[in-house]
């Protein structure tokens, strides 16, 4: 999404492509929402395993706010971009890669330029913040790996050992 | 048809040489028969109604480089051609009808910015003049679309079996996609009519 985002909107390509990789990238947003609903409910209503007895307490406090912006991050990248397609002046609706699954616009915002202003910022500033936000979550993984010695893999992945 | 009368009477008189009376009836009765057959095309019909059902009012353009094509699935109308007395050209179109066969451009078309069919479902084509031309027909009318009327011509072509024409219309001077795309970046204002008019 990251690579599709930047190449179709800096890219020196033609209108043409320019135009498929959009309906292209607002298909895969859709995909992506719906992936985070699922996300997000198996968060709520199943167990999530402690962070591990290794960290200190200031550790622990800096996980669970890094865990809380990308979740905020990764909510914000799709409802923004939606809300950015439904205010565009194009008007142009949203398939999801089939003719039969039609995207509906948010009722309310069309061919709204302001609204569609503030959500494009909104949706690549985020963006870029999410960017970081994924390098220093893997970052934390490996440095917790090498200084903790563990895999948190294992609490992200289905995992059999018991923590 | 002068050809196929000549034909006719070459065989006539070989058949008359060579068979007697009969056949000579038979062949006269053959003649008057064709003459009876072509006659109605030697009189081109003056008057006619087309409409979707056998004829074709298709519309093309380009956006973002990219060729695209549609037609008019219900609209209807009347002709008068010279060199009846008052001839004339009237078209209904009922534009919610048009298909382009891709669901991006259906759902956008009848749109508020685009054919807006809520406000202005018809579009009307009425002749201000046809005149003969050779076996063509000159045509110049009206064009009513999105509510705005716009003076248009065009060579309406009488061939065997079809009329036909193709004019380019610009979508900005009926506002049409004046909100999305106003300077043409994106879709061409060049929108090229083609009509195939079945001649009964």
């Amino acid at each position: 999404m990251f690579v599709s985002g930047l190449y179709m909107v800096n890219a020196d390509i033609s209108k043409a492509d320019q135009y498929k990789l959009f309906q292209i990238h607002k298909a895969a947003g859709v995909v992506m929402l719906w992936t985070l609903f699922v996300r997000v409910c198996v968060r709520i209503f199943t167990y999530a395993p402690e962070l591990p007895i290794e960290f200190s307490k200031s550790d622990k406090k800096k996980a669970k706010a890094g865990h809380i912006l990308l979740y905020i991050a990764v909510v914000v990248m799709p409802l923004s971009g939606w809300l950015m397609v439904s205010a565009s002046p194009f008007g142009l609706p949203t398939f999801v890669f089939v003719d039969w699954i039609k995207w509906p616009h948010i009722p309310g915002v069309a061919r709204n330029k302001m609204i569609e202003t503030i959500a494009n910022n909104i949706h690549w500033i985020t963006a870029s913040i999410l960017g970081f936000l994924i390098i220093g979550h893997i970052g934390a993984v490996i440095w917790h790996r090498n200084k903790h010695g563990v895999n948190l893999l294992d609490r992200m992945w289905w995992s059999k050992t018991k923590r | 048809m002068l050809e196929t009368q000549l034909r006719f009477e070459g065989a006539l008189k070989t058949r008359q040489q060579g068979n007697g009376d009969y056949s000579f009836y038979l062949s006269l009765l053959l003649l008057l028969m064709t003459a009876f057959i072509y006659t109605p095309s030697s009189f081109a019909q003056e008057k006619f109604s087309v409409s979707a059902k056998n004829s074709q009012v298709t519309f093309a353009g380009v956006h973002v480089g990219m060729q695209f094509s549609g037609v008019f699935d219900k609209w209807n109308a009347d002709i008068v051609l010279p060199p009846a007395a008052s001839p004339q050209i009237l078209a209904t179109f009922y534009v919610a009808s048009a298909k382009t066969g891709d669901s991006t451009y259906d759902s956008t078309l009848p749109e508020g910015d685009w054919f807006d069919v809520e406000n202005h479902p018809k579009s009307i084509f009425e002749s201000s003049q046809i005149v003969a031309k050779d076996k063509d027909y000159a045509v110049t009318g009206t064009l009513t679309l999105r509510g705005i009327s716009q003076p248009v011509a065009f060579l309406l072509k009488n061939n065997e079996t079809t009329l036909t024409a193709s004019f380019t219309i610009d979508r900005l001077a009926y506002n049409i996609g004046m909100e999305s795309d106003p300077d043409a970046e994106w879709v061409n204002k060049e929108i090229k009519m083609t009509l195939t008019l079945q001649k009964q």
